[in-house]
């Protein structure tokens, strides 16, 4: 048998077409399709529930500040990981680079999403209800609040006052659009540009990125807390942000995994995504899943251990009246599934049930925001009890993330899915045995 | 005990892994079985080749994870239920969220433990005498920059000059006999 000698001659050749397959346009008309059908159903359940209990169309708002964390979390936390992504390199950058910039581009949907929240911050957070001492003072005595809400109310209203709230939020969609232009454009301008431009290139986008991921956090930190916490105007916990951090490492990487898998059915990414790569990234996720638990667990045990009536009644508004129930399934769904399944070398190494261990990450993360978000409320803090206006927590995140998902496939339509001059191409086209 | 006499196998030297993957696909293929792969670094691609199977590392590797975690999780709850029952603070004396930590910091190690010792206990490491390392081109090679594929003698295809032969049809850059 006559065989050439050099490893090379394996190595396969990029398909000279790069666009996304046309399956992609099917992913948006779907998700727009989802779209239109969640959200007639959450406004059914919020006219259903408002004849129940008079809750509906709050559960609607709460179920909103749910859909809004949750795709603040693929677009800014996508933006990060695109970041993180060009301070480290690597062969990952060209499966994820991709999905992460149309995702990143998602923010206008975000913003959308937070002018609409705007028109019901009054309904929703205790802050925006009560903005003087007097107001909270004519609260407390018509037992509207606790004492101790109202001093928390008073004590942080200078931050916690719709008018800072107006101007932080601008200033984080500004500073978080800022990087997304910032990076699409120069990621646009290399494009054009030849391979020995490349060390170049990777100077300049980690100069942007690494104080980039910096910012990033403290943006997305204050707009955790005027979300979500604020919503218990009490409760206070430093290790909130980084949760959230690490949340949305968990939801993004499940997203883009997803999705570049999803595209290997046809080229350009059959030819681009080894298995080796979609192993690394599985491993990678198992970081996030570990992470996670080990910051939730800690702020839990930390807690617990103090036992102190200012922190622990967050905890037991969320354990006790069957929220033990929730908690306990939280933490069944979103670390025991995930960090058993990818456990395993072969699902990680498995096209299909890799797909469907990200889908399922996907599911768990909004389950724990549900979990995070209705307990605030006096209605429910320890009593679950189901309402129709419970079911919205389903019907209106489904449908503002699947919005979401149309203009991301639409974005990734936009470009070639393929970065040519990527030093790491040649690579990536050879057979996994040639690199150690 | 295999035989200590006489010759181990014929060893064929290959500059690049995509030549040894070649090689060891082809010579599965022909019906060789008793044969094995030698590279610097891990090349899976080599292993799956020669028909790599499984093994029961990860099998040992649970277990003991899970025993570290039954271990250490029990062994509070004795000390702070039975055997010292003291009042701390008011808390139950069973309180489970404290004895997580130490929990899970005993499945990791007994878990990695298992995996290490496992692993030893399976592939027959610490081995102080392998033939192979007579042979010079191994001895300088295998573990900087060649790839080797080894047909041994114990393959009932084995014969010194038809598998001479045969491995030469795999354009290896040599191929040497390796004595025991």
């Amino acid at each position: 048998m006559a065989h050439d000698t050099h490893g090379s001659s394996h190595a396969k050749a990029l398909p000279s077409d790069l666009s996304a397959p046309a399956f992609v346009d099917g992913w948006r008309s779907r998700a727009i399709i989802v779209a239109a059908v969640a959200g007639v159903v959450a406004v059914i359940l919020a006219l259903l529930g408002q004849s129940q209990d008079h809750l509906g169309w709050e559960h609607f708002m709460r179920a909103w500040m749910l859909g809004l964390t949750f795709t603040m979390g693929w677009s800014v936390g996508g933006l990060a990981l695109l970041m993180v992504q060009y301070c480290s390199g690597g062969k990952w950058g060209l499966l994820l680079r991709r999905p992460l910039e149309a995702a990143a581009k998602g923010l206008w949907v975000v913003f959308a999403y937070w002018a609409v929240s705007l028109l019901f911050i009054k309904h929703l957070y205790q802050w925006a209800m009560y903005t003087s001492v007097a107001a909270t003072a004519e609260a407390l005595k018509n037992g509207l609040i606790s004492e101790a809400q109202a001093h928390c109310l008073d004590f942080k209203r200078p931050m916690l006052n719709p008018t800072t709230y107006f101007i932080v939020m601008l200033l984080c969609f500004a500073i978080w659009g800022l990087y997304t232009w910032r990076l699409r454009s120069l990621g646009l301008q290399r494009d054009r540009q030849s391979l020995d431009t490349t060390p170049y290139w990777i100077k300049k986008l980690e100069n942007i990125s690494g104080p980039g991921i910096v910012v990033y956090s403290l943006t997305m930190t204050a707009a955790v807390l005027y979300w979500v916490m604020s919503m218990d105007v009490t409760w206070f916990s430093s290790v909130y942000g980084l949760l959230f951090l690490v949340g949305e490492g968990y939801s993004v990487l499940a997203l883009s995994i997803m999705t570049s898998i999803s595209l290997s059915k046809a080229e350009p990414f059959r030819t681009v995504l080894r298995t080796t790569e979609q192993h690394d990234l599985g491993k990678f996720t198992f970081a996030f899943v570990m992470l996670n638990i080990y910051l939730a667990f800690g702020q839990f045990l930390i807690i617990w251990s103090g036992n102190l009536p200012e922190e622990i009644n967050w905890y037991l508004d969320r354990i006790r009246g069957h929220w033990g129930i929730i908690i306990t399934l939280d933490f069944i769904f979103h670390w025991v599934i995930p960090f058993s399944l990818l456990l395993s070398r072969d699902i990680k190494r498995d096209k299909k049930r890799m797909i469907r261990v990200c889908q399922w990450m996907i599911f768990a993360k909004a389950f724990d925001l549900f979990w995070l978000i209705e307990p605030n409320f006096k209605d429910a803090a320890r009593n679950l009890h189901f309402s129709w206006g419970i079911l919205e927590y389903i019907a209106l995140p489904v449908a503002m993330a699947s919005l979401w998902v149309a203009y991301y496939s639409h974005n990734l339509k936009a470009r070639p899915l393929v970065q040519t001059n990527d030093p790491h191409v040649v690579e990536i086209l050879e057979p996994e045995h040639v690199h150690a | 005990m295999p035989s200590r006499e006489g010759t181990y196998g014929l060893l064929a030297e290959f500059d690049n892994p995509s030549d040894l993957v070649r090689a060891a696909t082809q010579a599965r293929q022909d019906g060789w079985r008793r044969l094995d792969c030698y590279t610097p670094y891990p090349v899976e691609e080599a292993a799956e080749a020669i028909g790599f199977h499984r093994n029961r590392v990860p099998l040992i590797t649970l277990i003991g994870g899970l025993m570290g975690l039954a271990a250490m999780f029990s062994m509070e709850t004795w000390i702070s239920v039975i055997a010292y029952p003291v009042n701390i603070g008011g808390r139950p004396l069973y309180s489970w969220p404290a004895f997580v930590v130490p929990a899970y910091e005993w499945t990791i190690l007994w878990a990695g433990l298992s995996a290490a010792f496992g692993m030893l206990a399976l592939n027959g490491l610490p081995q102080l005498y392998h033939p192979l390392f007579n042979a010079p081109n191994f001895r300088d090679g295998a573990t900087t920059d060649k790839f080797f594929l080894c047909l041994e003698a114990l393959d009932p295809k084995f014969d010194l000059v038809e598998s001479r032969r045969y491995l030469e049809t795999l354009s290896p850059t040599s191929v040497v006999e390796v004595d025991y």
